[in-house]
């Protein structure tokens, strides 16, 4: 719409200029020498420095940058490569002297169980022992201590009977009766 | 009213010689060709070599890295053969574009005959280098596979008048764009004094046209940036023409 | 606008070639006007395979 409104502006301007060239100036065809001239001189020498100067410069820059970020990145990445390889080799120090530390534990630990159970072991022994000899000794002083409380009584039945009846009653009645209430009362 | 036309006009500022009769002047549309060649010139051999870039430098790397991107994308690696040319093209267009945009001065790209001299550049060196790097094989390019074989000539034709058609729309097209875009802005500046010229109310009406123009501006900056982008990747499309025809 | 500016001289493009084509060849075999008829019509086609092309709505070889 601009263009064909801007052509007939053109065209009614060509009328009253008296100087200006057939109209529509983009149009004129005698400036297309000296246009395509100039344009020819200006494009080649914007070609000639552009290609020659300008892009190798502007190139070797961002060349230049990229090496650099790629240089920095392969730092950056053999440092961290580098850290994690230490933080790995502490961790398995680590691990190992834990497990050491846990063996040595055990180990003193069994031996201490053992050792303990064995002298517990002949406490228990000694004091079985002895008390298996109290025993034994409380079981002799009762039979001496039975026996002697018999002979007492049969002699005591033997005295008592005689002062009642004045004879000495046959020591085998009395004997039997001292069993016989002894096993009574006991 | 303010002539919108007068703009594109070529002044002579003086005369470098004769072509036969032709006279070989040297134009205001000249001195902006030089301009721009100098700007990017500047621009490119005063950007620092820093490891770290300045703003100045990271624009300068940012239109380096662009062109280079979109040569990879649309051309493959092989078409940074054209690297240079590709690079001055998108450079010589772009700046050109924008330099038009400040109000007085002269844009180089809405003249045809400047577009449609670049667009036949890309095009000679397309055949050129198509037939250099691929000889007769180049000719695979206008005929597409998996056609029948009754109507395969009548496709043929199509595609050579469809290859000679790309000059001609790849030049138009930022021509057109460039003239229109300058045009339309002229004439809604022109509303803005027209209006403005017509006392309290004139001046108060007249803010809706400047509003425009503004927003107008905006969007030229954007157009010179997009058509100059556009002609690099049909320059690229091209080319990658010239590299891979068999496709 | 920029997309419709872009595609009209697609099809522009391909009709001037076209037409341009066909002119020179009446001129050089002076068969006008048929050749410019033919050719014209050719060019038309090339325009539709340019928009087409360029729309994106059809497969572009080039980009593959």
């Amino acid at each position: 719409m601009a263009e064909s409104h801007g052509e007939a502006k053109g065209t009614a301007s060509a009328h009253t200029e008296a100087d200006g060239g057939h109209g529509f100036p983009p149009f004129s065809k005698e400036t297309f020498p000296s246009q395509i001239v100039s344009l020819v001189i200006a494009f080649v020498a914007l070609y000639v420095i552009v290609s020659r100067v300008a892009l190798p410069k502007v190139g070797a820059v961002i060349d230049a940058r990229q090496k650099a970020i790629d240089g920095d990145l392969a730092d950056a990445q053999r440092l961290k490569d580098e850290s994690e390889a230490a933080m790995k080799a502490y961790e398995t120090e680590l691990a190992t002297a834990r497990a050491r530390a846990q063996a040595i534990g055990a180990e003193t630990r069994d031996k201490l169980a053992a050792s303990s159970d064995a002298e517990r072991k002949a406490l228990e022994d000694s004091l079985a022992a002895k008390l298996a000899a109290a025993e034994k000794s409380i079981a002799t002083t009762r039979a001496t201590a039975m026996s002697n409380v018999r002979g007492i009584a049969s002699d005591a039945a033997s005295a008592i009977v005689q002062q009642l009846t004045g004879k000495a009653p046959a020591a085998k009645t009395v004997e039997a009766a001292v069993d016989a209430s002894l096993k009574g009362t006991a | 009213m303010i002539d919108p036309i007068h703009q594109f006009h070529l002044n002579k500022i003086f005369t470098i010689g004769h072509i036969g009769n032709q006279e070989i002047a040297f134009t205001n549309s000249s001195a902006y060709m030089l301009l721009a060649v100098v700007l990017i010139a500047v621009m490119m051999l005063a950007a620092g070599r820093a490891l770290v870039p300045g703003r100045f430098q990271s624009v300068v790397e940012l239109s380096y890295e662009f062109v280079a991107n979109t040569i990879r994308t649309s051309a493959g690696s092989h078409g940074m053969t054209f690297f240079p040319l590709v690079f001055s093209l998108f450079m010589f267009i772009f700046v050109s574009n924008i330099v038009g945009i400040i109000p007085y001065t002269f844009t180089v790209s809405s003249h045809i005959i400047v577009t449609f001299a670049l667009a036949l550049l890309v095009f000679l060196t397309v055949i050129i280098y198509g037939f250099y790097k691929n000889g007769l094989k180049f000719f695979k390019l206008f005929v597409p596979s998996g056609i029948p074989a009754v109507i395969l000539p009548l496709v043929v034709v199509i595609e050579i008048i469809s290859f000679f058609s790309r000059p001609i729309s790849h030049s138009v097209r930022l021509f057109a764009n460039m003239l229109a875009g300058h045009v339309t802005l002229k004439v809604f500046a022109s509303f803005v004094t027209m209006l403005g010229a017509l006392g309290f109310v004139g001046k108060v009406g007249a803010l809706l046209p400047l509003g425009l123009t503004v927003a107008l501006t905006g969007l030229e900056l954007m157009v010179a940036f997009l058509q100059a982008y556009v002609f690099t990747i049909l320059t690229c499309i091209y080319l990658n023409d010239a590299i891979h025809p068999g496709h | 606008m920029a997309r419709g500016l872009r595609l009209s001289s697609e099809l522009i493009a391909g009709v001037l070639v076209g037409a341009v084509l066909g002119w020179g060849f009446d001129r050089l075999l002076s068969t006008s006007p048929f050749g410019f008829i033919v050719f014209f019509l050719l060019g038309f086609a090339a325009g539709v395979l340019n928009v087409v092309r360029s729309a994106g709505v059809a497969p572009d070889r080039s980009r593959q």
